[in-house]
C-alpha cells in the first residue's frame, strides 16, 4: 500500500511538472545561471583552481568543475525546499481535505512528491554534467566510482528527508513556496556552496554542519572532481547517513503532528 | 492629456506606495535583500579568507586602485532594482488578473504606459531604501567611495531605471499572455545578475558572455555608477551613457509594442481573465 502511493505521487508529479517551465527552471537555467555567476566572483582572483580541505585530506580542483557541480546539487536541494510546498500546492488546488481524507499514508505522498522531484533532476543532472565536460571543458577525475555513486546517494536521501520536514513545517503557513525561496540565499552561504568550507568563518561552521547540502558537497566535489575514495570521504558520508535517518524520523513525527495540529485548529484549508 | 496621464502616475504610484509601506511584507523584504546581502558575504570571504586580498593584474588594469569590495557593493546594489523591474513591474497585470481587478483596469480609459510608469515610480522609490541598505551595509565590508560625481550617480540611477522599465513592461507581456508568476521574472533576474557585470568587470568574461552584455542596459548603468563612486578613468563614460539612453529607449518601445499587442489579442480572443 505505501509502495502503490509513493509510485501513485511520482507518476501524478510527473504528468503535472515534468518538462514544465517551472521544472527547466530550476533543474537547468538556475543551476547554469548560478554556476556562472558564482565561477565570474571568482574571475577577479589569480587562480583557476580551487583547493577543497576536509579532514586531513586536501584536494585541488577545476574552479569551474568546484562551481557548477556545486550547483547542481544545490539547485537539487533547492527543488526540494520547494518539493516541501507540495501541501501548500494541494490547498491552492483546493484538493488538500481529499488527500487528507484518504487513508494513503502522509509520509508515502510526500516521499512520491519528493522522488518525483529527485527523478526530473536525475536525467537532467547527467545531461548538464556530460554537457558540461565536453563544452565547457570542466576537468571530471574519477577515482572510486563507489565513493562517487555513495556521494550521490546519500546526499539526494539526506536532502530528499530534510525536505519532507519542509513540507511538515509548511503546512502551518500559505507562504510555503515563499519560505522556501527565502531561505536559498543563506543555505547557499553557509553550505560552502560558494567558496571552500575552510575558508567558512568559524562562527558560522556550526550553522553549516546542520545542513547535510553542506557534507554533500564535500563528498561530490571530492570524489567526482578531486578522484576521492570511499575511505577519504568517510566522514561526510556517515553524516549524511546518520542525517537521512534523523530527518525522516523527525519528518514523520512533524507531519502527524502538523495535521493534526491544522485539523484542531480548523487551518486546514482556510485561516 | 498629458496632465491626466501624470495624473494616473501619480495616483498609482501613490496606490502602491501605500500597499508598500502599510502592509510591509519581511519576506517579500528578504527576498529581494538576501541575495545582494550573500554576494557581499562571499566575496568578503573570497579576498580575506582564500586569496588573501591577492587580485588578478588584469583586474587591476580594469580596476585602477579601487578595492574589489567596493567594485562589488555597488554591483549589488542595482539588484534591488531589477528585482523591481522584474517582480513589480513585470507582474503588475498578473496580480490584476489574480485579484480578479483586470477587466476593470483595462475599462478605464487611462494610458496603460502611464499606469505602469506609476507602479515603477513607487516600486524604484522603494528600492531606493534597499539601494541606501545595501550601500550601508558594504562599508561594513569594506565599501568606500573613492570620488564622487553626484550628476553621474543620478543619471546612472535614473537612466538605468528608465531601461529596466522598458524590460520590466516586455515581462508584463510575457506573463500577462503565458500566466506565468516566477519563471520568466527569475530568468530574466539570472540573465542581469550574470552578464552585467555585477562581480567582475565584463572585460574578464569570456567572449560570448561579454557579447551579451552588451544588450543588457544594467552592464552600462553599472559601470557609470562605478565611474561616479570609484572615479574609474578606465571607462569610457560619456559611451556609456549614450549607450544606456539608447537601450533605455530600445526598451521602452519594444515593452510598449509588446504590451498593447498581447493587450489587443486578449481582447480579441476573449483572455483577458479567463483561458
Amino acid at each position: 500500500m505505501f509502495l502503490r502511493v509513493v509510485l501513485a505521487e511520482v507518476e501524478k508529479n510527473f504528468k503535472q511538472y515534468f518538462f514544465g517551465a517551472r521544472v527547466l527552471f530550476w533543474a537547468l537555467a538556475l543551476p547554469l545561471g548560478n554556476g556562472l555567476y558564482l565561477y565570474f566572483l571568482y574571475l577577479p582572483f589569480a587562480k583557476e583552481q580551487v583547493n577543497l580541505e576536509f579532514g586531513a585530506s586536501s584536494f585541488t580542483m577545476d574552479l569551474a568543475g568546484f562551481t557548477l557541480i556545486g550547483q547542481l546539487l544545490y539547485s537539487f536541494f533547492t527543488m526540494m525546499l520547494l518539493a516541501g510546498a507540495a501541501f501548500d500546492r494541494e490547498r491552492q488546488q483546493g484538493t488538500l481535505e481529499s488527500v487528507l481524507l484518504s487513508p494513503a499514508n502522509r509520509s508515502a505522498i510526500l516521499l512520491g512528491g519528493a522522488l518525483a522531484n529527485a527523478l526530473n533532476h536525475i536525467w537532467l543532472l547527467i545531461g548538464v554534467v556530460l554537457s558540461w565536460v565536453l563544452f565547457l571543458n570542466v576537468n571530471v577525475f574519477i577515482g572510486d566510482f563507489l565513493a562517487l555513486a555513495a556521494s550521490v546517494t546519500l546526499s539526494y536521501l539526506s536532502i530528499v528527508s530534510l525536505g519532507m520536514c519542509f513540507e511538515a513545517l509548511f503546512i502551518h503557513s500559505r507562504r510555503g513556496t515563499m519560505y522556501g525561496t527565502m531561505l536559498q540565499e543563506p543555505i547557499m552561504f553557509l553550505s560552502g556552496l560558494i567558496f571552500p568550507l575552510q575558508s567558512m568563518p568559524r562562527a558560522l561552521l556550526p550553522f553549516s554542519y546542520l545542513l547535510p547540502l553542506t557534507f554533500g558537497l564535500v563528498a561530490v566535489r571530492l570524489t567526482l572532481l578531486g578522484g576521492a575514495s570511499v575511505t577519504e570521504v568517510a566522514t561526510p558520508l556517515i553524516a549524511l547517513l546518520l542525517m537521512t535517518a534523523v530527518f525522516l524520523a523527525l519528518s514523520v513525527w512533524l507531519i502527524g503532528y502538523a495535521e493534526r495540529s491544522a485539523k484542531a485548529k480548523a487551518t486546514l484549508t482556510q485561516f | 492629456m498629458a496632465f491626466h496621464s501624470l495624473r494616473v502616475v501619480a495616483a498609482t504610484a501613490r496606490v502602491n506606495l501605500i500597499m508598500t509601506w502599510r502592509f510591509f511584507s519581511w519576506t517579500g523584504f528578504a527576498l529581494r535583500f538576501f541575495a545582494p546581502m550573500m554576494t557581499l558575504g562571499a566575496a568578503w570571504v573570497l579576498y580575506n579568507q582564500v586569496y588573501q586580498g591577492t587580485m588578478s593584474p588584469e583586474f587591476e588594469n580594469i580596476i585602477g586602485s579601487s578595492t574589489y569590495l567596493s567594485f562589488i557593493t555597488i554591483g549589488n546594489a542595482f539588484y534591488v532594482f531589477v528585482f523591481a523591474a522584474a517582480f513589480v513591474v513585470g507582474r503588475v497585470m498578473f496580480w490584476e488578473r489574480a485579484t480578479g481587478t483586470i477587466e476593470a483596469t483595462f475599462m478605464t480609459p487611462m494610458n496603460r504606459l502611464a499606469y505602469m510608469a506609476g507602479v515603477m515610480v513607487a516600486a524604484a522609490t522603494s528600492s531606493l531604501v534597499d539601494f541606501a541598505a545595501v550601500f550601508l551595509i558594504g562599508t561594513v565590508f569594506g565599501f568606500q567611495v573613492a570620488s564622487f560625481n553626484a550628476a553621474l550617480f543620478l543619471l546612472s540611477v535614473a537612466l538605468t531605471a528608465f531601461a529596466l522599465f522598458g524590460v520590466g513592461l516586455m515581462v508584463n507581456a510575457i506573463t500577462l499572455s503565458f500566466r506565468d508568476r516566477t519563471t520568466t521574472s527569475n530568468t530574466l533576474m539570472i540573465l542581469f545578475m550574470v552578464f552585467s557585470g555585477i562581480v567582475c568587470p565584463i572585460g574578464l568574461m569570456p567572449s560570448w558572455a561579454q557579447a551579451i552584455s552588451r544588450f543588457l542596459p544594467l552592464t552600462y548603468g553599472v559601470k557609470v555608477m562605478r565611474a561616479s563612486l570609484l572615479g574609474i578613468e578606465t571607462f569610457n563614460v560619456a559611451q556609456d551613457l549614450v549607450t544606456l539612453t539608447a537601450l533605455g529607449i530600445a526598451y521602452f518601445i519594444l515593452g510598449a509594442l509588446t504590451l498593447s499587442l498581447i493587450e489587443r489579442n486578449l481582447k480579441k480572443k476573449a483572455l483577458l481573465s479567463v483561458f
